[in-house]
């Protein structure tokens, strides 16, 4: 994987190149292997390259045989040598063996049509010289990431927002819906980011540049079918599916590796690996000094029994503090979790470790019932049937052993629950998670709060659901919610992509090969929860793959420490600047006599419950967000371009 | 007449107010919280906060809160804790009244609020 980042005007004017080289600068990190330039009068293109397949011929901006087309890719397109022999055998000559010639190749023989032909995760952009055009496109459960922006008819586009920022020509500012929708659903929901005028392009769709105006249109969209049964052989067909899935992606000319959190998902994913390679694996976990959030005793069963290399990195709540900005720096949002901060140390400890490939266990939980929310749906369900039932509620008290500290909460804890909505509303499944974050916006400022001008995140999300969301079963209905409001811009960006590439780490993610969704998404709910089993198909696939203990072991959520991580022992200056009042006055979101007191309460330990951290991550991250993207310039670090290769500028 | 019914209903609900104001409405210090207003339904506690609220409360008077006790019908608002907490530390001082269980100094010691 890779950085892009270009400009196209809509008049002849041209793209200096010292603008693009200061784009793809700030994109050093996700592409420290080379750099590469095309402008002419109407398109300006950049690329900064992370070499993983074809190392030596794969260089970025790549032309066809008449320097007609022009490629920025990011990403890796899994089945490309089979595309290549129907291209060589429909005349193609490729000049290379990456796979970015493919994408040119595919798009002179299919035209936009090809997108349905790939299997891969990337984004990428083709500048068409013949009519002037860009066409832009992005994978289809938004695993790579693509931002645009328009300003009088130019188009200015990349794979992170500081790269569009960094051409000096957009506006910075905050956008306080996207902001707001951080604070609903953890993410602004695609197409809206935290940034006024930068949009992300979502996934599943593509874009077309001309002449100055850009359409867009969708060119997949998540689909799940009804199922009375399992069919038979079901079993055999995941085997297959996954076997291939991991098989492809262990493709590359460099050492490939393994993320094992230590559940069911990654473990099976390293099983695999093993089995499907040569080489011996390296694996790589967090482990926490906090036992509540550790993982690491089945981390290390799960090493011993593929029996990769296995390295650790440790997390004790003072590593996620001192990390932090950077961790905004390279999210690019305001989060509501601490959780990416140990991702980022873990990618910068794989790639210590001479590995830029890694395989990770993301998507299993959507595609088959793995969180704890889908049980929740159904336990809500089951007790607003009887709602007098005084058993019925007790559910939640086995859901959410880890949430609930003993029984005190007693009642109130299941109501909570209970009264987070009605299984009439479209978003049921996710009232609770909803309700939970929106709890952050009580520290609004007034004027924040104002500006938002009645903005209702919900109700657009309701607006927007498909027409086929009604004929979904309320598990099919919570997977998609899951898919586009958490994992494609929480999940796969700001633990994801954010994360690994921050240090130069593309992560694969087997479970999101669309072969594998289209499965599990005509399969019977039962297949994947019965009754509170989460991931049942899966399981049983799994059990002649891995030990018992790990197949059979119940989902833990993956969390990091939040308030105790910046306020436990020597906690970095920039949190206490950061909450100061005048501080907190200057960005303007967030009301400084709230937040007063919310810092008293975590001075003195008293904010233990999650509302309250996740509005202390909330506030912090803000105040960075605004701090690195909106108040400073966008500097490219310490590097500049030379002779085709990024050096350090001192 | 023991130290127990010192605390009348209003007294407790005053002080139960002043603890939520300060640790749960200290972000909305002009919102006003009526003393019938549903502390959960209305969003000002969670469930973890109902822990608190229970810590406090057995802090800040003399009685214990059994678990099938922390229902909504005890503690859902400021003035079903104040009917609540007087009935429990009433009863409190008849029992140890009753039981001869020590002098009213020793029973105002074994009351005196920790808090």
């Amino acid at each position: 994987m890779c950085g892009f980042a270009g400009i196209a005007r809509r008049e002849a004017r041209g793209v200096a190149p010292r603008i693009l080289e200061r784009m793809a600068a700030v994109l050093r990190h996700r592409g420290p292997d080379g750099l590469g330039l095309h402008a002419d009068e109407r398109v300006g293109l950049a690329h900064a390259r992370l070499s993983i397949i074809d190392l030596a011929g794969g260089a970025q901006p790549m032309a066809n045989g008449d320097g007609s087309l022009f490629v920025v890719y990011n990403g890796e397109i899994f089945n490309f040598p089979a595309l290549k022999d129907e291209l060589v055998g429909r005349g193609h000559v490729f000049r290379t063996r990456s796979d970015t010639e493919v994408l040119l190749h595919g798009y002179t023989e299919w035209g936009e049509a090809m997108l349905d032909r790939l299997n891969g995760q990337f984004a990428f952009a083709i500048y068409d010289r013949r009519d002037g055009s860009l066409f832009l496109a992005r994978d289809r459960f938004g695993i790579l990431p693509l931002y645009h922006a328009e300003r009088g008819g130019d188009l200015y586009f990349g794979s992170e927002v500081k790269a569009l920022l960094a051409s000096g020509e957009l506006p910075r500012a905050l956008d306080a819906a996207g902001v707001d929708e951080v604070f609903t659903f953890w993410a602004a929901r695609p197409p809206r980011t935290p940034f006024q005028g930068i949009w992300a392009l979502e996934p599943g769709c593509c874009a077309r540049w001309r002449g100055g105006r850009l359409t867009i249109r969708r060119w997949y969209a998540l689909d799940f079918e009804t199922a009375a049964a399992e069919q038979p052989g079901a079993v055999e067909q995941l085997d297959e599916l996954m076997r291939s899935g991991v098989r492809q992606r262990l493709l590359a000319d460099v050492p490939v590796g393994g993320y094992l959190s230590g559940g069911l998902d990654s473990s099976a994913v390293c099983a695999l690996a093993t089995r499907e390679s040569s080489a011996e694996l390296r694996t790589f976990s967090v482990a926490f000094a906090d036992p509540r959030f550790d993982e690491s005793a089945h981390q290390q069963d799960v090493a011993a029994a593929v029996r990769s290399r296995h390295a650790v990195q440790h997390i004790g709540p003072e590593d996620i503090a001192r990390v932090f900005p950077d961790v905004i720096r390279h999210a690019e949002t305001p989060l509501v979790r601490t959780a990416p901060a140990p991702l980022f140390l873990l990618s910068r400890l794989a790639r210590e470790r001479g590995i830029k490939v890694v395989l990770s266990g993301e998507g299993a939980d959507e595609l088959f019932y793995g969180y704890d929310l889908f049980k929740e749906t159904v336990v809500r369900q089951f007790c607003l049937r009887q709602p007098a039932s005084p058993s019925r509620p007790r559910l939640f008290d086995r859901l959410y052993p880890y949430l609930a500290p003993g029984a005190r909460a007693g009642e109130f804890w299941r109501r909570f629950f209970l009264s987070a909505g009605s299984p009439e509303d479209p978003l049921f499944s996710h009232m609770p998670r909803f309700r939970l974050t929106a709890w952050i916006k009580e520290f609004y400022s007034d004027d924040f709060r104002a500006g938002l001008g009645g903005f209702d995140a919900l109700g657009e999300l309701r607006d927007a659901l498909p027409p086929a969301f009604v004929h979904w079963s309320t598990l099919q209905r919570a997977a998609y919610l899951e898919m586009v409001t958490l994992l494609s811009p929480y999940l796969l960006a700001s633990q994801g992509d954010r994360m690994a590439m921050a240090h130069g780490v593309e992560a694969r993610v087997p479970y999101l090969d669309h072969r594998l969704f289209e499965f599990a998404a005509a399969l019977p709910d039962r297949s994947k929860l019965r009754g509170l089993h989460e991931k049942h198909i899966l399981r049983r696939w799994a059990a002649n793959l891995l030990p018992t203990s790990a197949a059979q072991r119940t989902k833990q959520p993956y969390r990091a420490p939040d308030v105790p991580a910046f306020f436990e022992g020597n906690a970095p200056d920039y949190v206490a600047e950061l909450l100061d009042e005048t501080s907190l006055k200057r960005s303007g979101v967030w009301d400084a006599g709230a937040v007063a007191g919310l810092v008293r309460r975590c001075r003195t330990g008293q904010a233990t419950g999650v509302r309250e951290g996740q509005a202390l991550v909330a506030i912090l991250s803000t105040q960075l967000w605004q701090r690195e993207f909106l108040q400073t310039p966008i500097e490219s670090g310490a590097s500049k371009y030379e002779s085709g290769k990024f050096v350090l500028a001192n | 007449m023991s130290q127990a019914s010192s605390y009348s209903p209003t007294e407790i609900v005053d002080r139960t107010r002043t603890w939520v104001r300060e640790n749960f409405l200290y972000m909305r210090p002009n919102w006003k919280f009526g003393d019938d207003d549903p502390l959960l339904g209305s969003g000002v506690i969670d469930s973890v906060g109902v822990i608190e609220l229970v810590e406090f409360l057995q802090s800040a008077f003399p009685f214990k809160i059994a678990d099938e006790e922390i229902v909504e019908q005890n503690l859902g608002t400021l003035n079903a804790i104040g009917r609540f907490v007087h009935a429990k530390c009433q009863a409190n001082g008849t029992a140890a009244a009753a039981s001869g269980g020590g002098s009213a100094a020793g029973a105002g010691v074994l009351l005196r609020p920790r808090a």
